[in-house]
């Protein structure tokens, strides 16, 4: 796990308690909220959060947790990845065919 | 049999299964609206806020009719719901949930208008498969105690994600005291939801609509 690191530009997250659609709104709610965050994808199937930040921007580790705990889950790992939002998106959607 | 118990039985049988049921609580900064119509016998709406994902604060009003002599309680009240437990796991969720309110009722049998406080509190157990649920909701005023037990079961056929349609398929139980209901009343349930909305409908054993609605935004 990495932690801090500037210009990162996806964040995933590995999220307890994702059971359900309409709980886990609040999640993607409140991290749109965050001025550094792009994009938000959730996925329940994966136990997966994932955040692009904007360009030079970055979400620092304590505050995507303290996000995730006000939401009322819990994160269990956050990596940086290079992989971006569309990729993720269309690799989950392939999953489903 | 009562609710209770049949609730420890199912729970038993499932081999700890789990429940996925409305919260008083969404998620934190939430607004939750919610109406239901309860076969005749209760029609409830309630809004909530949530400032926090552990409390929400609103009100709501319910009506009680009894089904046996057509006594009649139109209960407004303010309400706290709180999160006094959770317990996130990997593929699974389990909640405890209490609330506590006051507000006023009117009693048919008396035309009068009394101070009426509440209590209740729900567990829960979730998975995208499985649900049950437990909920006890008591109503009180110098002319009346009510209280309504509710157990729901439920299944989902397949796993819903984020952005898809969930359908589930709830077998509910319910039982009144106070004189409003005699016995259990059972209804089967097809509830639908996909992010912030929510609805579902069935009938009970005997014929009647019970519906519900709910909106998070």
């Amino acid at each position: 796990m990495l932690t801090g690191i500037a210009n990162a530009g996806t964040i995933e997250m590995k999220v307890y308690g994702l059971v359900c659609s309409f709980c886990a709104q609040g999640i993607e709610k409140t991290l749109r909220k965050n001025p550094a965050t792009a994009d938000v994808v959730v996925s329940l199937e994966h136990k997966l959060v994932a955040v692009a930040t904007r360009e030079g921007q970055d979400i620092p580790d304590a505050e995507l947790t303290q996000a995730l705990t006000d939401s009322g889950y819990d994160v269990k790992g956050i990596t940086r990845t290079q992989r971006s939002l569309e990729q993720i998106r269309a690799e989950l959607k392939q999953e489903k065919k | 049999m009562n609710l209770f118990r049949i609730a420890l039985t199912a729970g038993v049988l499932a081999g700890a299964s789990t429940l996925a049921q409305a919260k008083p609580i969404a998620f934190s900064h939430g607004t939750t609206v919610m109406a239901e119509y309860g076969a005749g016998t209760m029609t409830e709406a309630q809004v909530f806020y949530a400032p926090k994902y552990f409390l929400s604060l609103g009100g709501g009003y319910l009506e009680l009719e009894s089904d046996l002599d057509h006594r009649r309680r139109e209960i407004t009240y303010a309400r706290a719901n709180y999160l006094l437990k959770r317990w996130n796991m990997e593929d699974a969720q389990a909640n405890v949930f209490v609330w506590g309110g006051a507000g006023q009722a009117y009693v048919s049998e008396l035309n009068e208008h009394e101070f009426a406080a509440n209590a209740g509190a729900q567990i829960d157990y979730e998975t995208r498969r499985v649900y049950a649920s437990l909920k006890t909701d008591l109503q009180r005023a110098d002319a009346f105690s009510h209280r309504t037990d509710t157990l729901q079961l439920g299944i989902a056929p397949y796993k819903h994600d984020f952005d898809s349609l969930a359908t589930w398929f709830v077998l509910q139980g319910r039982q009144y005291t106070g004189g409003i209901h005699d016995g259990t009343e059972w209804a089967l349930l097809l509830r639908l939801f996909k992010r912030g909305a929510w609805i579902e409908a069935g009938v009970t054993d005997e014929g009647k609509l019970q519906a519900m609605a709910m909106v998070n935004f």
